[in-house]
This record gives structure tokens, C-alpha cells and sequence, in this order.
């Protein structure tokens, strides 16, 4: 046990080394001359002099592997260097906006496996209702619209047409409702797709059987029997989907002015301003990398057949 | 695990939830009763209007926290701000400012030639820096001309250049004579705490890249603003800001880019809103890369000319929220603008002169920046503009790039479609910065303009006092650009911006500013 833990982790430190190596190049390589662009951003078109002075002071004018050296020797300490755009330091920036980004994804999460948990249950109950058909026909439609158009149509029909909920920002209980549920409903049509076929599978099982001819409730033998004989593959397809949910708050952090690190990606991207574009791509990549390293880690706990492997 | 990290999420949330509370009271306050009591007021903008410490400028001076010595008007034209008036000496060589009278900073110090002066210094030696919205020049010299010192003299500011320079205020207007009490730098040039400005409002609240909350300034010397406190949201995404509009949620939104084009039509139709458009100093030009072939031709530049059809642009494509392009200066700068006949749209004079000239054998390369095309509807513009081009007889491909320069300084472009503004007045930075033979943007970007006849006009214009005859320099220089043709100018554009119909007194200059000080609720 110890050794698998030992192999898993330096095979963990190998992988970190990589991704650090493919996101410093990922941004130190991207077209474009962040001086330049940086002192265009006043809408002034600067002087050579003015250019060169920049890249001197923000040090672009060193040997890539110099600047990675230097850059990962910063990230170790903490220092994730200062934003091109406002000279602050960006490590502050985005810690200070991660919990605002766990909050709507542990909300979305909590729609995802909500929504698919209880559709599923209710699909594994009355299979051949009307209501378990609609839920199989929204699931595919779900899948089918991107998030965005999602986002925009809850925007103008619960916060523009009933003036329900805020549009957007981060005030207030209300506000995380739209969008969780936009980020959260394709996660949830790609849970309940899983659980259900696992479910109606389990439910084809002898045990099942054995429950009913003992005279136990459907209820009691789906949501208690059932359930945890389909959950295996919907659990590992969680963590899947919760990786999912940090990349798709990109796109609804922007929709709905959230004001967490995905927003903070977009803007920033716009700008040009490398290195908070840097610090997120470095903080989600090892943010997933540290998650799936944990899950493989519990799986080899909880199941000997992976052990012995 | 999947329980275990919920719950630590779910905590985390009540927790949040509950330190927010006072702050979400507040805010659904100023948005849903700003309009009637007059007390609150909340705006959306597309970008945040305060920068911080490490800003040359800390806010943008829309917010009206700080106030310039001089300011621009919807024509471009230098008006006095806290400087009273102005006059200049020695042909242009020494401006002297008379400062307004009974002005106080924020903090209740008075505003003094020396408080002036040390802005100025302040500025002299932090550049060159960058800033988020106006950045400061290599030695100011861009901006002020060669500066050989700037005195209190009596109560007065004054400054002694070099060379003569004819529109020193035009040039001052805004960012660039930005006076803040003394106090609130750090000896490194840097702001010690908040900024601490002459204007209607106080910056009371900042939460980086969300909100900017403004109350009334007790010491302001004009007469005190209607609305005593307005919060300023940063709302980035164009639908989620017209969304928070219709949502009651923002009483309007302003700054550049508010609305764009394409959502003008819509609100504007709504009696619930009033839409104000004004003239800014955003124009979009279509660049020529004369150093290689095919555009080294005139003739060819002159049938790409013709066979653009600036109404359409303006009208259709940028849905009236601009007006054809004519002169190389727009509007916006009043007389100093060519008004000679605007450019034809002739294309069968433009397929002659293909014909004549002969036509490439690969398509032209009409290049546009990723980054342009969110704000304007640039890709349409450039499939018109390719149409147009191929009816012609000049086969054209278009190229939507993110990093544009690199492709610039290589060369490998026909025609660049991009928006350029001017922060003030002053008309000869278009010209040097942009077409004078050893300009960076014309040489860098392979331009190949070489008019030593123009770079003389500008150089004679830059240094001429009489306004006269500095106009005429400048309506030479833009004859002379319309017949050489290295930029063309495509459309002028307006800055829409919108509020509801319970707020008054909306009013924006060429350079997106809104008095904010202005606004007043509607009974």
C-alpha cells in the first residue's frame, strides 16, 4: 500500500513538472507583444523607446528557459508575478476569487447530482410513466443546447420576464440559482443518462426480484437497494463532471457577471495580461490533476482488484 | 468524498451568504428606488472605471472623483475645468493657467499653482507608465512637447516649452492635467491611500473589476449632485448588461462600448429608456499596406476606395450607430476637419481602374483583429467590404487574427480594418503617431507612406499659434491624405449609451466622459 502511494506520488510530482512546463509555454509563446499591447490599452500608440523600456522591466527580453526557471521558482514560493494590466500581485487576485468559483460549482454540483439522483429515481419507480419519457426527452435536449443559449434564455425569462431572481453578480443567496442550474444541467443530463440505464440494469437483478417477492416497497428497494448497486460508473462520471464544471464557469461566470476565476480568465484574456491568464491556467490544471490523483487514490483504498493491479 | 466536498462547499456558502447580506440590502436599494428618491443611483459599465493605487490616474474621470485643468467638449474643443482660463506667450512657447477660485479637495485643503505644479512633476516622473486607460508617455514629450519646467507664478501655473506648441490645452484636456491633492501620492509616485480629487464625488467603495460605489464630495465647489451616492457595476458581458437594465437591476449603462450597434434599436424603442448618442472619437479606418504589392498602385487603392460603400457600413452594418467616414479627422474635431466632398462610391470607375492598373492574381488580404470583433460587428463588415472588392475586379480573402502585429510588421496583410480613438483635442497625435514618414505605426506596420510635403504641413501646423492658419494646415494635410490614400477613413462612430427615463441631465463628451455630477432624477 505504502509503495502504490509512494509510485502515485512521484508519478503525481512528474505530471505537475509537465503541466508546468506546457502552461508557461502555453502562454509565453502566444502570438503578440504583451508590451506593446499593454501601453496600447490606453488607446495610445507607443513609441518604440516605450516598448523596449517595458519589456526590459517586465523581463521579455531574457531566454525562455531563463524566464521558466525564474517563473517556477516564483510559483513555488507563492509569487505568481504581477498582472501585466495593474501591476498587483496575482496570487492575491486569484485566491481571493477561488471560493467565489467553489460556490458556484459546489452549487452546480449539488444541481447535477441533485437533479440526476432524483429523476432517476423517479424514472426507476414508474418507467413507463409520461413523466419518465419527458425526463428522457429534456435529457437529450439538454445535452443538445449549449450553456450559454441555456443562460440567456433563463436571463430573460425567470430575471428579466419575472424579475425573480438577479440577472447577474454575486449578491445575495438568490443570485447563485441561474447560474448553477445553467452550469449545472448538462452535468446533470450526463449523471441521469448513466444512473438510469444502471438503474433499470439493477433493477432487472435478481435481488430486486427477492426484494419485491419479499414484499418491500419499490421505494425502499429503488432508492436504497437499487441506487447503490447502480451508483459505481455515475460516481466516477462525478468527478469527470466536477472538472467539467470549473472550465464551463468560464463561459457562465461572463454570462452572469459572476465574479469568480473564470471571469477573471476572460478579462484577462482580452487584456492580454499573460500572467493572470497563466496563474489560471496553472491553478485549474493542478486543481484537476490534485482531484482525479485523490480519486484514484480512494478507489485503489476502497477496491483491492485495483490494489493488485 | 463527493459528500465530504459539498459539504465543505455548502458551508462555505452560508457563511459567504451571511457577511454579504448588509451589502445586497444596499445595493437592491440603489437600484430599485434610485430613480425616485433621488438619493441612489446604479450604473453598469463594460469596464471597471477605477484602476487602483498603482494607476497613473487611480479613476477614470467619468467618475468625477478628480477634475483636469482643462476638458474637452462634444466638439474637441478645450474647456476650462479647474483652470478658469489660459493664455499662452511667445508664440506658443510659454502657457500660463489661471486657476477656477474657492476650490477644495476632498480632504478640505484648498487647491493651489503649487498643488498643479506638483501633479505635473508627479507625471514627468513616473513615465513612461502604463495605465488602463490613458498611458503616460516616454517624458510626457508626446503629450506636452519638450517641457522645460512648470512654476507657480502668483497663483498661476505656467509652462515654459522648448518649442512652441499651438494647443497645449487641447493637448492638457483630461487624463494628462489630471490634478489630485498632493497628499495622495506615495513618494513612489504611486497613491499613498484613495485618491483624493476636486470633483462631485468620493470614491467611498471599490471591489476590483465589480463595483465602484461614489458618495457626494462635501467640499465640491459646483453646486452639490443630485444623486449622494451611485454605484458603478462592472457588467463586462453586452447582454448581461442590457439584461440588468431590463431587469430594473441598473438604472443605465455609459462608458465606451455601453451598447453595442446592434442593441441600440431595440431599447431605444422602449419609452422606459432614454438612449443618448453623441459623436466620440472612435473611428474606424481601413489601413493600406503600400509597401508591397498590389496596394503600392494608387490606382489600386484609389478602386478599393471607390468601391466602398460607406453608407451601408454605417447605416445597415453598424445599424446607424455611425455616420460615413469622409474626412481623416471626424467630426468630433469640429473645424478641423476637412469639410471638402466625402469620398465617392463609384464601382464602375473602380473596376476601370482595375482593369487598367490589372488585377492581382492572388486575393487581397483584409485582416481583422479577434479582438475588435466582439465590439463591433467587424467580420460582417469585412465580407462587405470583400464583396465589394470582388465585384471590383480584386479578388479578397479575409483573415480574422488575434495577434495582429506580428502579422502587421511581417507584412502579410492588403488592408487592416480597426477602430482608432484620440483621449483629447489634440489632432496633430493621429498624424505623427500614425502617418508622419517615420511614424512607428507607418514604418512598423509597413505602411510605406512617404510624403515628405505632408510630414512639412504638420510640422508647420504643430507650431502654429493662429488658429486660422492651423486649420488650413490641417485641411491641406487631409486633402493630401484623401489623394494618397495610406488610411482611409470607413465610419465615425457614436457612443450609445442608455438609462431609464427616471434619470436627467445625460449628458457625454467626444471621449465617453458623463458628467456624473449632472445626472438628476425625473419627477
Amino acid at each position: 500500500m505504502t509503495a502504490v502511494l509512494l509510485r502515485r506520488a512521484v508519478e503525481l510530482l512528474l505530471t505537475l513538472l509537465t503541466l508546468s512546463v506546457l502552461v508557461f509555454l502555453l502562454t509565453s509563446l502566444a502570438p503578440g507583444d504583451p508590451a506593446e499591447e499593454l501601453l496600447r490599452r490606453g488607446g495610445v500608440q507607443p513609441t518604440p523607446a516605450d516598448v523596449a523600456a517595458l519589456r526590459a522591466e517586465l523581463g521579455l527580453d531574457r531566454p525562455l528557459a531563463e524566464r521558466y526557471v525564474s517563473w517556477l521558482l516564483d510559483v513555488l514560493r507563492g509569487d505568481l508575478g504581477r498582472s501585466y494590466a495593474d501591476r498587483s500581485p496575482v496570487a492575491g487576485e486569484v485566491l481571493a476569487r477561488v471560493p467565489v468559483t467553489l460556490r458556484l460549482a459546489g452549487a452546480a454540483a449539488l444541481v447535477a447530482v441533485g437533479l440526476a439522483v432524483l429523476a432517476s429515481v423517479w424514472a426507476g419507480l414508474r418507467p413507463h410513466s409520461l413523466v419518465s419519457r419527458a425526463i428522457g426527452f429534456v435529457t437529450v435536449a439538454v445535452t443538445g443546447v449549449p450553456p450559454y443559449v441555456v443562460g440567456i434564455l433563463l436571463i430573460s425569462v425567470v430575471a428579466v420576464g419575472l424579475r425573480a431572481l438577479p440577472t447577474g453578480g454575486d449578491d445575495g443567496p438568490g443570485a447563485v440559482v441561474l447560474p448553477a442550474l445553467t452550469l449545472g444541467l448538462p452535468g446533470a443530463a450526463t449523471l441521469l443518462r448513466l444512473l438510469r440505464a444502471d438503474l433499470a440494469g439493477a433493477l432487472r437483478l435478481p435481488f430486486a426480484r427477492l426484494a419485491a417477492a419479499k414484499g418491500l416497497r419499490p421505494r425502499r428497494t429503488v432508492v436504497v437497494h437499487a441506487l447503490r448497486v447502480a451508483a459505481p460508473n455515475a460516481v466516477t462520471a462525478t468527478g469527470l463532471v466536477l472538472a467539467e464544471l470549473v472550465a464551463g464557469a468560464v463561459v457562465v461566470e461572463t454570462l452572469f457577471s459572476w465574479p469568480g476565476v473564470g471571469q477573471l480568465a476572460v478579462s484577462a484574456i482580452r487584456q492580454r495580461d499573460l500572467p493572470v491568464v497563466q496563474a489560471y491556467v496553472l491553478v485549474t490544471a493542478v486543481a484537476t490533476v490534485l482531484v482525479l490523483a485523490v480519486a484514484e487514490v480512494l478507489l485503489t483504498v476502497c477496491d483491492p482488484r485495483v490494489r493488485r493491479r | 468524498m463527493l459528500l465530504a466536498f459539498l459539504g465543505a462547499v455548502l458551508a462555505a456558502c452560508g457563511a459567504q451568504n451571511g457577511a454579504q447580506d448588509s451589502v445586497q440590502n444596499s445595493v437592491q436599494d440603489g437600484g430599485q428606488n434610485g430613480g425616485q428618491d433621488g438619493g441612489q443611483l446604479t450604473l453598469a459599465a463594460p469596464r471597471d472605471l477605477v484602476a487602483g493605487p498603482q494607476d497613473p490616474y487611480y479613476t477614470h474621470q467619468t467618475l468625477r472623483v478628480w477634475e483636469p485643468l482643462v476638458t474637452v467638449d462634444d466638439r474637441l474643443r478645450p474647456v476650462p475645468a479647474l483652470a478658469a482660463s489660459w493664455e499662452s506667450a511667445q508664440d506658443g512657447r510659454r502657457w500660463t493657467f489661471t486657476l477656477r477660485e474657492g476650490v477644495r479637495f476632498s480632504d478640505g485643503t484648498t487647491l493651489t499653482a503649487e498643488a498643479v505644479v506638483a501633479n505635473i512633476e508627479r507625471f514627468r516622473r513616473i513615465a513612461p507608465r502604463p495605465s488602463a486607460f490613458f498611458s503616460l508617455d516616454a517624458g510626457m514629450e508626446a503629450a506636452y512637447g519638450k517641457l522645460t519646467g512648470v512654476r507657480a507664478e502668483a497663483g498661476k501655473v505656467a509652462f515654459t516649452l522648448e518649442e512652441p506648441v499651438a494647443d497645449l490645452p487641447g493637448r492638457l484636456a483630461g487624463f494628462f492635467s489630471m490634478v489630485q491633492s498632493p497628499k495622495a501620492f506615495a513618494a513612489s509616485g504611486d497613491f499613498a491611500g484613495g485618491p483624493v480629487g476636486t470633483g462631485p464625488y468620493t470614491l467611498a467603495e471599490w471591489v476590483k473589476g465589480q463595483r465602484a460605489v461614489l458618495t457626494a464630495n462635501p467640499h465640491y465647489h459646483g453646486a452639490a449632485p443630485a444623486y449622494r451616492r451611485i454605484e458603478v457595476r462592472v457588467i463586462p458581458d453586452a447582454n448581461a448588461r442590457v439584461a440588468a437594465l431590463q431587469a430594473g437591476e441598473v438604472d443605465g449603462l455609459i462608458d465606451k462600448g455601453a451598447l453595442l450597434p446592434g442593441q441600440v434599436a431595440a431599447v431605444a424603442a422602449d419609452s422606459a429608456y432614454r438612449v443618448v448618442r453623441s459623436p466620440s472619437v472612435l473611428t474606424h479606418y481601413l489601413t493600406f499596406n503600400a509597401s508591397r504589392e498590389p496596394f503600392s498602385d494608387p490606382r489600386l487603392r484609389e478602386a478599393a476606395d471607390l468601391a466602398i460603400d460607406r453608407r451601408a457600413i454605417a447605416e445597415k452594418l453598424l445599424a446607424g450607430t455611425a455616420r460615413p467616414g469622409g474626412a481623416f479627422l471626424s467630426p468630433a474635431f469640429g473645424d478641423l476637419a476637412d469639410p471638402g466632398p466625402a469620398p465617392a462610391c463609384d464601382p464602375a470607375r473602380a473596376r476601370e481602374l482595375v482593369t487598367a492598373a490589372g488585377a492581382p492574381a492572388e486575393p487581397v488580404t483584409i485582416l481583422v483583429s479577434s479582438a475588435e470583433t466582439g465590439q463591433f460587428p467587424y467580420t460582417d463588415v469585412a465580407e462587405v467590404l470583400r464583396a465589394a472588392l470582388e465585384q471590383a475586379g480584386l479578388p479578397a480573402k479575409v483573415s480574422v487574427v488575434e495577434a495582429t502585429k506580428s502579422v502587421m510588421e511581417a507584412g502579410d496583410y492588403d488592408l487592416f480594418l480597426s477602430a482608432y480613438s484620440v483621449p483629447n483635442g489634440d489632432a496633430d497625435y493621429l498624424f505623427r503617431r500614425f502617418l508622419r514618414s517615420d511614424a512607428a505605426w507607418n514604418v512598423e506596420r509597413r505602411l510605406g507612406y512617404r510624403s515628405p510635403e505632408f510630414d512639412e504641413l504638420i510640422d508647420r501646423a504643430a507650431t502654429t499659434t493662429d488658429a486660422d492658419a492651423r486649420r488650413d494646415l490641417y485641411h491641406r494635410a487631409q486633402r493630401l491624405l484623401a489623394a494618397d490614400r495610406p488610411m482611409v477613413p470607413l465610419a465615425y462612430q457614436d457612443n450609445p449609451i442608455v438609462t431609464t427615463a427616471k434619470v436627467g441631465g445625460v449628458t457625454q463628451n467626444a471621449a465617453y466622459v458623463v458628467d456624473l455630477g449632472k445626472l438628476v432624477p425625473v419627477r
